[in-house]
């Protein structure tokens, strides 16, 4: 019988989880988190290196002469101003301009591209590729990706890399060898911190991730699971497919399918592009009549949160990792909204989350209340509406 | 450059009604037509000395209206008023003669069962209200379902509704349940020798890739019914072709140009709006409008081409089915054939039909056919089902020799003096209907007439409308609502939808 | 022997005569149940042809059986319990095999291993027939109007359609549209490509028609399978304990608690019309029963053309139901095991036992199958849907042995030169010689076996033809058509007379609906 697959990381990895807390992700299993609690984990990411195993991530290839006219029809970013080198971040959409899935491109050269996602896409861009003079193929289980997080993640990499990374930039990418291996890396990642993700061939995973950790000891570096990696991507403000937002094949009914404008993606949609692109007509007409939803960071108000936990004679309290419930958001006794995700920030000392807003209520400063259940009682504490990332340390972009 | 109100791709039958009411109202229209002559499927061609034919549609007629108010009759269109019968071939030579006299016809009728005999003029009665039905679902433009009717749309389907309310209660029921039927289910309601049903049934399949067994053949036979006013066709004189002269005629006299030799290379797309075509030749040539009499898929595919339009859409358009499994054969002979008069077929169970049906479910040549045969003089032409446009094995460039044989084989059975009579013979393959013709997969219909392509779901659901996913490109071929024999239904409906 | 003191007779002890049953004697009426065998259950019943082997003789699996008949007739209560089915495995002729399994990320990356295509597909797919389910469902508890009637109550139902018709999204009318008159084929080849897994979802398209994969309108009876549901699940098919046997013994059950009566080897032979209303029944005995009502749960051949004499229907309707399609196209293969097959595709375990294992190798395959019965034979390489009861329920069998259960498809009714002994058992011998293709071992340990033909289906359950839905869930022969136009509605030209089967609306498979609609509206009516 078929199983359920183990990264090629696996044998490092499963040596070092301790409380067996594993995780499903696209059909492989991968560490929730490598210790009992997962402050140490967290600090790492925002303090020193953390190398995360991002294998399960969904890998496309795409190649040939027409690759760049493809993802220009597929995603709402305009492809054909990417140079070579350059990564971007970017949503697609179904025809009626509501999101599909989000990801990453990366030019490797004038006519490849790697395409990352969170779910299957092959068949959407088989799709699409009608009449492309183009090779589309899936490298999800050949290529091993690890994310390298955290502001010493750089002298990692440059004390353990061939080329020096230094000069790479934000959202670029360089071909380099580390621990005598071929890989990509791009500086990117999920974190909002300084951070790096390495591409290599599977069958050479376990050879990166040794030379990694050996040159990574003298600057804390530490295996991190995926539930530190959602603290901080919430604090960064990112998003998650199936958490944050439905994916418009997925959604059982309208309502529960974003475009990208409600999600706060106005940057990603190149409406000044010239031709046809999947969604194009709904997303003009989106622009110009305004969406009705928005996603915003909320921040709670901790005194008054602090004040509905006084009331039973109980100090505050706060989940111990990010929490993927929908809490219900209201102005007066009216719901406007609701939050996907939220999340005590260790960093900021504030209790987070991101929400779904009504017009007129995501406007920056609105005041709002978020439900919590305090002694088994809804409750709603105070919040405002606040500009997004939550965090943003200025080494990220530098 | 030159630059027209509306350009139409094809000058099939469909194109050119719809620039002739274009022309009607004063529109600058330009028809382009790929091949040396007009017409499409409706024309009448010379393959020898002698040796002219209807090449394709043997007999048929447009809708009534359309010959008045296009003043067709003014262009040399003469209709022939005499039906003549069908018959079905039976081995011992005792053939089923439907006369179009329904008494003669029930008196054949009567040597294989007195109870359908009987129930013939009830059934003539009863499919006389079919084709009323088909024809003003014909007339009707099949709006895009749940939303977006607009007035002319609402108003014709209510005119629909109306006229099938109007067939009476109980006649409504018996139409609507019949649409989803089988061949064999529709005419078992009525009679119970298996030759007479046999030979109803086969209106049911021809021209399409289904059995007797299939459901939905029961609407194929109302619609083969209502076009051809009958059982037999009714030939034109001088030629199926006069049809298209005809139209070609009022087209120019109504101040419309046509381009012959002229074909369609590109729809001309800006910012997901159509503005013109390119020919193959590199001439382009811009409108306000296109409209294109070319199937579906040729269309979408070729001419628009995948990257202009939506993915679903791309997906549903690849998933049209287009599955021809027609051959024609034509003989020349001497005269003595021995064939009589009429359309005459060879569909003597309904089992046979529907075995035949199973060569083309497996890309395969029916070694025993069904044949629908009508002669001119001395010319015999061959309607030949089934030969799967995909073969499994072999290859229709050499394949067309085998149909010709199995044809005259066949046919040799009931006349043995067919064979001897040959002077001259011309096949045309399910490719010839796709390489001369234009017919993508040499489907006559530009797409199977099957119930999930039919009425709304025509071409595709969602654009049954005439209307396309760019703006000023429309359809208005077979392929569309109305298409699907020659009526010219769709080329008129085409016409309502234009801005 | 007359007695007169019934609210209602209900002709027939199948799984939908028992739910009716069961209602109405729930509402406080009086019922008796008259059923011409020897135990209830119709099509739905297990019997130890070989002893301490249990044979779910004719159905084998549910999921259409609808929840509120569950809860409402306390089924659980009187032992129904629905165990999980949790897998789909079907072998291939090249030596390997395809496998759904009850984990979707397993099952991707089964699908995967044959086609990464098909893997994405199959979840896309999944959800939008699981869409469709959803926006057909409420379809299947509207009363079928009378589209050609006037009638407020019609009207009324034509109101109801509509509204729901313009519930729905223009993705979703459509695609109602397209699957109503698609074939199977064309339907999952514009999705697929991996050919076992082609042949394997066509299967769901054709089970009890006389129609092949690519015949048109297939599509639809494969959405028909989507709509079951277990525990609010979608899509879910169990076995249930005891087999489907179990499902009738605990309707029965409900039903004597609530106060029904249940009378064995009771035929009925006509019934008895005074005044243009069905006062009772006389039984084949020569006994008479009075009741206000009479429910018949027999097929519609039986239930207009046998049971009530033709003076009493208008021609209309007799014209209908002669020519109302029940043609059957399937069998059953029961056979005792003394070790489970070996399937040489996956030969070291037994977790493919625990699910169904489908014979079904492409969409030729089956196609033939059925080409085969079109021209009046069995078919001599059948597709097959095998289950192992005894995997799932260990008290189906004794200790260390084993049942299978086969459902069988093509075997014509009308087969040429009719059905006898030596027909049987070749028909039963091609579904030992496909299974022993793929399970070399399947000879060696078979302990005995019951071969069932269409034309035993009917003399053993009394089903007119043998077709297991009481009539093809044709285009025609559903809905407002179902089995008649104009008498969709349970009801019938006779007053306080009611067809309460499978061959009304919603159709067959053990759901229980048509059984539930016909006692409400008898109540409706004031029985
Ligand atoms: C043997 C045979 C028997 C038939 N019998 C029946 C019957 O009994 N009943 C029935 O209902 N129907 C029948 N039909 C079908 C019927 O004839 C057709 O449906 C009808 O003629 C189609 O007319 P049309 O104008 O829509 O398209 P067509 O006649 O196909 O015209 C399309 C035109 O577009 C042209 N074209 C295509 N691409 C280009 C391009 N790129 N540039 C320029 N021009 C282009 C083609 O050359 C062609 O002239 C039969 C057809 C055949 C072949
Ligand atoms: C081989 C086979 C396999 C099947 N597999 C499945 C499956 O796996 N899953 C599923 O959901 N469905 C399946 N079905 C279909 C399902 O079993 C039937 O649709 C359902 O059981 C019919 O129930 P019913 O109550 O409407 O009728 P029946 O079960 O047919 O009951 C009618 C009853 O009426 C009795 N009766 C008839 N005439 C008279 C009379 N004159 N007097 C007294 N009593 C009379 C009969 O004896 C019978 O008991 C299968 C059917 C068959 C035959």
């Amino acid at each position: 019988m078929q199983q359920l697959r183990n990264t090629p990381f696996h044998e490092r990895t499963s040596a070092l989880c301790q409380p067996q807390n594993w995780r499903k992700w696209a059909g492989y299993y991968v560490v929730g988190s490598y210790e009992h609690t997962i402050d140490r984990e967290y600090w790492a990411i925002r303090n020193s290196a953390a190398l995360i195993d991002v294998t399960p991530l969904m890998k496309y290839m795409i190649k040939g002469k027409d690759a760049a006219n493809l993802l220009d029809r597929v995603t709402t970013r305009n492809i054909h101003k990417m140079s070579v080198g350059q990564v971007y971040y970017t949503a697609w959409c179904d025809d009626e301009g509501k999101m599909i899935d989000d990801g990453t491109v990366a030019r490797l050269d004038e006519t490849t591209f790697r395409l990352t996602s969170a779910e299957p896409n092959l068949r959407w861009l088989m799709m699409n590729a009608v009449g492309f003079d183009v090779h589309i193929s899936e490298v999800s289980d050949s290529v091993a990706s690890l994310s390298l997080q955290g502001p010493n993640s750089r002298s990692v990499l440059k004390r353990v890399c061939e080329s020096d990374v230094e000069g790479l930039k934000y959202f670029r990418l360089m071909k380099n060898k580390l621990g005598g291996v071929e890989v990509t890396i791009s500086r990117t990642g999920y974190t909002g911190d300084l951070g790096y993700e390495i591409w290599m061939e599977a069958k050479d995973a376990l050879k990166v991730w040794d030379a990694l950790m050996e040159a990574g000891q003298d600057y804390g570096i530490t295996p991190v699971g995926i539930l530190a990696l959602d603290m901080t991507r919430v604090e960064a403000g990112l998003f998650m497919l199936d958490v944050d937002y439905t994916s418009a094949s997925h959604a059982w009914i309208e309502a529960q399918k974003s475009s990208p404008f409600e999600l706060g993606l106005d940057w990603t949609v190149a409406l000044d592009k010239p031709g046809y692109f999947v969604g194009r007509k709904a997303l003009e007409k989106e622009k110009k009549e305004g969406s009705s939803w928005k996603m915003v960071g909320i921040e709670i108000d901790w005194v008054g949160m602090e004040a509905l936990y006084a009331e039973v004679g109980l100090p505050p309290q706060v989940p111990g990792t990010a929490v993927r419930a929908s809490m219900p958001i209201m102005v007066g006794n009216v719901q406007v909204g609701y939050a996907s995700t939220a999340s005590w920030s260790p960093l900021l000392k504030k209790y987070i989350a991101l929400a779904h807003l009504e017009k007129p209520y995501y406007e920056l400063g609105t005041d709002v209340r978020m439900e919590i259940t305090v002694e088994h009682h809804r409750k709603h504490a105070p919040a405002k509406v606040v500009k997004l990332p939550f965090y943003e340390p200025e080494w990220k972009k530098k | 450059m030159k630059t027209y109100d509306t350009i139409i791709i094809g000058a099939g039958h469909n194109g050119l009604v719809a620039a002739a009411y274009l022309a009607k109202k004063g529109k600058k229209v330009l028809v382009l037509e790929r091949r040396d002559m007009v017409g499409g499927q409706v024309v009448t061609e010379s393959f020898g000395e002698n040796f002219k034919v209807d090449s394709l549609h043997a007999g048929g007629t447009l809708r009534p209206d359309i010959i008045k108010h296009l003043n067709l009759a003014s262009h040399g269109l003469v209709v022939d008023t005499v039906r003549k019968p069908f018959i079905s071939l039976q081995a011992d030579s005792k053939h089923l003669v439907f006369d179009a006299d329904p008494a003669k016809a029930a008196e054949s009728i009567k040597r294989f069962s007195e109870k359908d005999a009987a129930n013939w003029i009830p059934f003539l009665d009863f499919m006389n209200k079919v084709s009323r039905f088909v024809h003003s679902a014909n007339a009707a433009i099949m709006p895009r379902l749940p939303k977006g009717f607009n007035a002319s749309e609402g108003m014709a389907l209510a005119k629909l509704g109306i006229n099938v309310r109007m067939l009476g209660g109980k006649n409504m029921m018996r139409i609507i349940r019949g649409i989803p039927m089988t061949a064999d289910e529709f005419v078992d309601e009525w009679f119970e020798s298996d030759i007479v049903k046999a030979a109803v049934a086969s209106l049911g399949l021809h021209g399409f890739t289904l059995g007797a067994f299939g459901a939905g053949t029961g609407y194929t036979l109302m619609h083969n019914w209502a076009n051809r006013g009958g059982m037999s066709h009714v030939s034109v004189q001088g030629g199926i072709g006069k049809i298209s002269e005809a139209l070609a005629g009022a087209v120019r006299l109504l101040g419309g140009e046509i381009r012959t030799n002229a074909e369609v290379k590109k729809v001309v797309i800006k910012d997901m709006r159509a503005s013109g075509v390119v020919l193959s030749n590199g001439e382009e040539i811009s409108s306000g409008n296109v409209i294109s009499a070319a199937d579906p898929k040729h269309t979408f595919l070729s001419l628009v081409g995948a990257m202009e339009l939506p993915p679903e859409f791309v997906w549903n358009v690849q998933s049209i089915k287009m599955r021809g499994s027609v051959a024609k054969v034509h003989l020349l002979t001497d005269g003595k054939h021995g064939i009589p008069d009429g359309t005459v077929v060879v569909a003597p169970s309904i089992k046979y039909l529907e075995k035949a049906y199973d060569a083309a479910k497996y890309h395969q040549i029916s070694e025993k056919p069904y044949l629908e045969v009508t002669t001119s003089g001395n010319v015999v032409s061959i309607h030949f089902q089934f030969a799967a446009y995909k073969l499994k094995s072999g290859d229709w460039k050499t394949e067309g020799a085998k149909v010709e044989k199995i044809a005259m084989d066949t046919l040799a059975e009931y006349f043995p003096d067919l064979k001897p009579s040959i002077v001259n013979r011309k096949v045309l393959t399910p490719l010839d209907l796709e390489t001369t013709y234009g017919l993508t997969e040499g489907d006559l219909n530009h797409g199977q007439l099957m119930l999930d392509q039919f009425m709304f779901m025509r071409p595709i659901p969602g654009w049954s409308n005439h209307r396309t996913p760019i703006d000023n490109l429309y359809l208005c071929g077979s392929g569309v609502h109305g298409g699907g024999g020659v009526s010219g239904a769709s080329g008129r409906n085409v016409v309502k939808v234009l801005k | 022997m007359t007695t007169n003191n019934y609210d209602a007779i209900i002709i027939g002890g199948g799984h939908n005569g028992l739910v009716a049953a069961a209602y109405l004697a729930r509402a406080g009426k009086k019922v008796v149940v008259l059923e011409r065998r020897d135990m209830v259950g119709g099509a739905t019943i297990t019997e130890e042809i070989i002893p301490g082997f249990k044979f779910t003789e004719f159905s084998y699996v549910v999921s259409l059986l609808r929840p509120e008949i569950i809860r409402d007739l306390k089924l659980p209560q009187h032992g129904l319990k629905i165990l999980p089915l949790p897998s789909t495995f079907t072998p291939m002729d090249n030596g390997d095999y395809i496998a759904g399994w009850d984990d979707h990320d397993t099952t991707r990356r089964e699908i995967y291993r044959h086609s990464p295509k098909d893997a994405e597909a199959y979840d896309e797919y999944g959800r939008r027939m699981a869409r469709l389910a959803k926006a057909i469902k409420p379809i299947l508890s509207i009363l079928p109007p009378d589209p050609t009637s006037l009638h407020p109550k019609d009207l009324m139902g034509l109101l109801k359609l509509g509204q729901f018709a313009s519930s729905l999204t223009e993705k979703e009318l459509y695609g109602l549209a397209k699957i109503m008159t698609q074939s199977a084929a064309d339907m999952l080849e514009e999705w697929f490509e991996t050919p076992a897994l082609l042949g394997t979802k066509s299967a769901s398209g054709i089970i009890g028609t006389f129609l092949g994969p690519r015949s048109p309108s297939t599509a639809y009876v494969l959405l028909h399978h989507y709509m079951g549901e277990i525990d609010g699940a979608f899509r879910a098919w169990g076995f249930a304990k005891g087999g489907t046997g179990g499902i009738a013994e605990a309707i029965a059950s409900s039903a004597r608690a609530f106060g029904s009566e249940i009378r064995l080897n009771a035929t009925v032979k006509q019934v008895i019309v005074k005044g243009g209303r069905a006062v009772g029944v006389a039984l084949e005995n020569g006994d008479e029963i009075y009741a206000k009502a009479v429910l018949s749960s027999a097929d519609p051949f039986v239930t207009f053309l046998k049971l009530v004499e033709a003076k009493h229907l208008p021609d209309d309707l007799i014209h209908s139901i002669q020519k109302f399609r029940t043609r059957g196209s399937s069998g059953k293969v029961n056979i005792a095991l003394s070790e489970l097959p070996r399937f040489t595709a996956l030969p070291d375990q037994n977790v493919l036992h625990r699910g169904a294992v489908s014979i079904s190798p492409s969409i030729d395959y089956i196609e033939r199958a059925y080409d085969d019965a079109k021209y009046g034979r069995f078919a001599k390489e059948p597709y097959i849907d095998m289950i192992f009861p005894s995997m799932i329920d260990p008290d189906m069998a004794p200790p260390g042995k084993h049942v299978m259960s086969c459902f069988v498809q093509y075997a014509p009714y009308d087969i040429e030169g009719g059905w006898d002994d030596a027909k049987r058992e070749a028909f039963g011998e091609s579904v030992i010689s496909t299974t022993e293709r793929y399970a070399p071992n399947i000879r060696r340990p078979t302990l005995g076996k019951q071969v069932i033909t269409p034309a035993d289906i009917e003399n053993i359950t009394g089903i007119t033809g043998g077709n297991i839905f009481h009539g093809e869930l044709l285009l025609h022969q559903l809905f407002f058509m179902r089995p008649a136009t104009q008498w969709a509605g349970f009801r019938t030209p006779i007053n306080g007379y009611y067809l309460a089967g499978s061959g009304a609306h919603p159709g067959g498979g053990i759901m229980g609906s048509p059984g539930k609609f016909a006692a409400e509206l008898a109540l409706k009516d004031g029985i």
